[in-house]
């Protein structure tokens, strides 16, 4: 690596136009937010440079407050469904045969590249009072129905109530679930890789059962990767705006909604710049915490 | 060792070069002084005829780019920050009311719209008290809100209790997400004015509203009928239109407006300042008076027109449908929303504070 | 400790269908059914989507019968027409200039030191990381204080904003196991500046370009958070004119439009890890 000086003419052409870029569409757009945070709202909804924490201080408000603990649950939740679906998944893949593993990684990737919108709206179709799953449980029900009634109680179960499966906080962490999914299983799937298998190989020959294995030696040693992986799966769950938009209801609005709302009909940009601005801290916060984990995971030494 | 053909990098330059001189060309349209052949008109979703666009594009040559909003917040909102490039915009009685206080509109010059006769010559539409004089824009429909029902699921509903205050039907309920309206029929059910500016009274709705919330299964904007049409709820409260519209498709929907009355709303075509094709834009309003074209959307969407000369082609059945074109006793007892100026935030927090419960 | 104290002594394990090796979880049954469902779950709702965008059912509820004719319709949607050429315009143009950026700064960041270089590292990330609705209302308010009008030309500077990071990270990964020493090799043997980077440095970044160009047109076609707040009349791109079909109600038009996107962004992908994999494979050939 040269230090710059030795070669400032192709240093210049190769560092400034994207530099340039960066700055002005991107750190300047940021730092026009970050001042509207601490403006004021006109009485039609004008937005007035001034220097006023009003902003701040509405998003501190409790019914504000809720909205963001809520998206913080929602988001750990659908995280969490990741892992439990997830892990075993990544397991899978990690251990099966070498011919097998590209194969499957695919199958796991393709979704992935779907857009994101069109995932979301294919959910609505399958959770709707008249969807594939209610549908199905329907058509399940009217089999057991008949089966009762040929047994001479043709009413026993009563009328068919379709589940409520759509337009609530289900139906959202359903949807960020699948579309973050794939996100946390090939983190999960390259650490695993890595393993040095003869330590699992070891416990099992030292008596160990397969589960005491998992949890005492294979969990141990890929933790750095998997919280990686959680914490990647959980800023993406957190600014989830499609999802809860499409599939939730007047329960699950979250944050990403939120901001939304205060740019568009709300009209109040202080609040929404002051929302933006929550939103990326906890997001730096996490950034920071898989560093952490991932320095943890370079340092471990025997 | 791998050579490449010289020719590729010359490609690359006439591609970034054409990347860039398409940027120029976006960003020089409004260099140019001739008026070119477009328009962009923002309008509500389900709010035209099927053939209007394409007669006018027949008639005058002019392109027509046809984007959608889903309440008046939205378009104001868009509007506020600087006109993004709308011509031709559809705001409602109070939000026309507000656009003029704020200096949002242009001024319509008559001499342009011949077919300004056609308006149907009653003071609520050709002087209305929110744009004296039709200064600022044309009438264009007009009508209530109501509940749209499942008849088989709910025995006719008389009450926006059912909807408002009730836990009877937990679960099937659809909502506007239009603030005003819903703030202003919770205010009507308690019995206030709709254009209450008592804080009192408008957190007293809030706090209805709230209590009602785990009932309601959605917000709806603007497609409350396609979620009764597909089953999702059984009760919406929707503009009447937008529920005959799917009573054709499904004969079990029906449509009423409660005993304590409603809001009678008349929307208005509008030029907003800054639009880019004003000339357009005046020939697109005379377009929409014109009494066949007029005709044709409200056949279409199932509204009330304020055109009275395209009231004659109109069939009918639709001219005697008291959900179309309501009798005086349902109009004495609603009310039109208005401006409420400086108050207004105090209603956009009480909604605020409704979402976020 | 070394791992060769803790090999397991080299006992040979009879492979039959009933004795399933330790770490062969793949083929214990209960695991198999979970990845089974974990498939299913991602992608039935998928292939219903693109299965019931052949009904013949206005409701979309229940499969009426086999029909192209929401294809039809979708093809014949003058609005679908004007947003999936406003999509490819600004893919292509943003993902052209993406490009350039990003492999400029790719090599510049891979190659030299310069102060406050950590600093500006964490920097060129953070357009990866930072929440997408975030930097839309950034780029919505900067286009609105510079007095700008959102239209094509607003969608593709942001587009450029977002993506010419992901480039950058790419082609930096890329050129880090390039062998300097080459370059020297091309130096003594009498080339320029310019031929050196032509013939010796730009091969070998090739790969690393054409995956990051992909990623950015794939980023910009289905883009819709970013595409949402910055774009105004007449620059509707295909994701959001999707969005606002979606939103009013579920019919088979509305699959069909998708079915087309899916398969597009699909045929690039697939068509980006070929390359990628044929010119690897040429690359090592090659030496």
């Amino acid at each position: 690596m040269e230090d710059w000086r030795k070669n400032k003419r192709v240093f210049g052409i190769l560092f400034l136009p994207p530099t340039f870029w960066l700055v002005f569409f991107f750190t300047f757009p940021l730092a026009i937010i970050w001042v509207y945070s601490f403006g004021h709202r006109g009485p039609l909804g004008q937005m007035e440079v001034t220097l006023s924490f009003e902003g701040y201080v509405q998003a501190m408000d409790w019914t504000i407050l809720y909205i963001i603990v809520k998206s913080i649950w929602i988001a750990a939740i659908a995280t969490a469904i990741c892992l439990l679906l997830g892990f075993p998944l990544a397991m899978g893949i990690a251990f099966a045969p070498a011919r097998y593993k590209n194969v499957l990684l695919l199958l796991v990737i393709l979704p992935f590249w779907t857009n994101l919108l069109i995932r979301t709206y294919a959910w609505i179709a399958v959770l709707r009072t008249n969807g594939y799953v209610n549908g199905f449980l329907g058509w399940v029900y009217g089999l057991l129905d008949g089966f009762f009634g040929f047994l001479g109680a043709p009413d026993a179960l009563g009328g068919f109530e379709p589940l409520q499966l759509l337009y609530n906080r289900r139906a959202v962490i359903v949807g960020i679930v699948y579309v973050n999914l794939p996100f946390l299983v090939l983190p999960l799937y390259a650490t695993l890789e890595k393993l040095d298998k003869s330590f699992l190989e070891a416990s099992l020959d030292l008596g160990a059962g397969q589960w005491r294995t998992l949890f005492s030696v294979t969990v141990p040693l890929a933790w750095p990767g998997i919280v990686t992986g959680l914490l990647l799966t959980f800023i993406l769950a957190l600014g989830s705006y499609l999802t809860p938009d499409l599939l939730g209801g007047p329960d699950s609005i979250m944050i990403a909604n939120l901001i939304q709302q205060q740019f568009g009909p709300a009209r109040n940009w202080p609040l929404g710049s002051a929302l933006s601005f929550i939103l990326m801290y906890v997001t730096f916060l996490c950034l920071w915490l898989k560093a952490m984990a991932a320095q943890r995971e370079g340092g471990v030494s025997y | 060792m791998i050579t490449f053909p010289r020719s590729r990098f010359p490609r690359r330059r006439f591609l970034a070069g054409a990347g860039i001189a398409a940027i120029g060309v976006s960003f020089g349209r409004k260099a140019w002084s001739e008026e070119e052949k477009k328009l962009n008109v923002y309008n509500w979703d389900t709010y035209i005829g099927e053939t209007t666009l394409q007669t006018f594009t027949d008639k005058t040559g002019i392109a027509v780019q046809y984007d959608l909003y889903a309440n008046n917040e939205e378009l104001f909102a868009k509007l506020k920050a600087g006109n993004p490039g709308y011509d031709v915009i559809f705001p409602s009685d109070y939000m026309v009311e507000s656009m003029i206080s704020l200096d949002m509109l242009e001024a319509v010059d008559h001499s342009k719209i011949p077919n300004l006769v056609n308006v149907n010559p009653a003071k609520q539409f050709s002087d209305p008290s929110f744009n004296p004089g039709l200064k600022f824009g044309v009438p264009y429909m007009w009508g209530t809100v109501g509940i749209g029902y499942r008849k088989s699921k709910v025995p006719e509903p008389d009450s926006w209790g059912l909807l408002l205050d009730s836990d009877k039907y937990a679960g099937r309920i659809a909502l506007l997400a239009d603030a005003r309206m819903v703030m202003g029929l919770a205010l009507k059910y308690l019995g206030y004015s709709m254009n209450s500016k008592s804080e009192d009274e408008v957190n007293k709705a809030r706090d209805l509203l709230i209590k009602q919330k785990p009932n309601i299964k959605a917000f709806a904007p603007d497609n409350g009928q396609d979620l009764l049409l597909s089953g999702e709820v059984d009760l919406v409260m929707e503009w009447n239109g937008d529920i005959i519209s799917v009573m054709s498709e499904d004969e079990d929907i029906a449509y009423i407006v409660p005993k304590e009355g409603t809001n009678v709303w008349m929307d208005n075509i509008c030029i907003p300042v800054g639009a880019p094709h004003p000339e357009n834009a005046h020939a697109f309003l005379n377009h929409i008076l014109d009494k066949e074209v007029n005709a044709e959307i409200a056949r279409t969407i199932h509204y009330a027109t304020a055109d009275k000369a395209a009231q004659a082609l109109i069939p009918a059945e639709d001219l005697s449908n008291p959900a179309i074109y309501p009798p005086e006793e349902v109009i004495a007892a609603s009310e039109s929303l208005t401006d409420v100026g400086d108050f207004t935030p105090v209603y956009d927090k009480a909604w605020t504070e409704v979402q976020a419960a | 400790m070394t791992t060769a104290t803790l090999r397991a002594p080299a006992t040979p394990r009879r492979r039959s269908r009933s004795t399933i090796a330790p770490l062969e979880f793949t083929r214990k049954r209960w695991l198999q059914a979970i990845i089974a469902f974990n498939f299913v779950f991602l992608y039935f709702p998928i292939v219903a989507l693109i299965a019931f965008s052949f009904n013949d059912s206005k409701r979309n509820i229940t499969w009426q019968g086999f029909t192209f004719k929401y294809y039809d319709k979708a093809f014949h949607n003058p609005a679908l027409h004007d947003a999936a050429l406003n999509t490819l315009i600004i893919a292509v143009v943003s993902t052209v200039v993406s490009t350039i950026l990003g492999a400029m700064i790719g090599l510049a960041l891979q190659r030299f030191k310069f102060p406050m270089k950590g600093l500006y590292d964490g920097l060129i990330y953070l357009p990866i990381v930072i929440p997408e609705i975030c930097l839309a209302i950034a780029m919505l308010a900067f286009f609105n204080a510079i007095h700008m009008d959102l239209g094509l030309a607003s969608v593709i500077i942001s587009h450029i904003a977002f993506s010419f990071p992901f480039v950058a990270v790419i082609v930096r990964s890329r050129m880090s196991g390039f062998d300097m020493s080459l370059e020297e090799a091309s130096r003594d043997l009498g080339a320029n500046d310019w031929q050196t980077f032509w013939n010796v440095t730009f091969p070998y970044m090739v790969p690393g370009v054409v995956a990051g160009s992909l990623l950015a047109m794939t980023l910009s076609l289905d883009d819709f958070v970013i595409t949402f707040f910055t774009s105004g009349p007449g620059s509707t791109t295909f994701p959001v004119k999707i969005y606002s079909m979606v939103r009013f109600s579920v019919t088979p038009e509305v699959n069909a439009a998708s079915s087309v996107l899916i398969a597009l962004t699909l045929t690039l992908t697939i068509g980006a890890m070929l390359i990628q994999s044929r010119s690897t494979k040429k690359m090592n050939a090659n030496g």
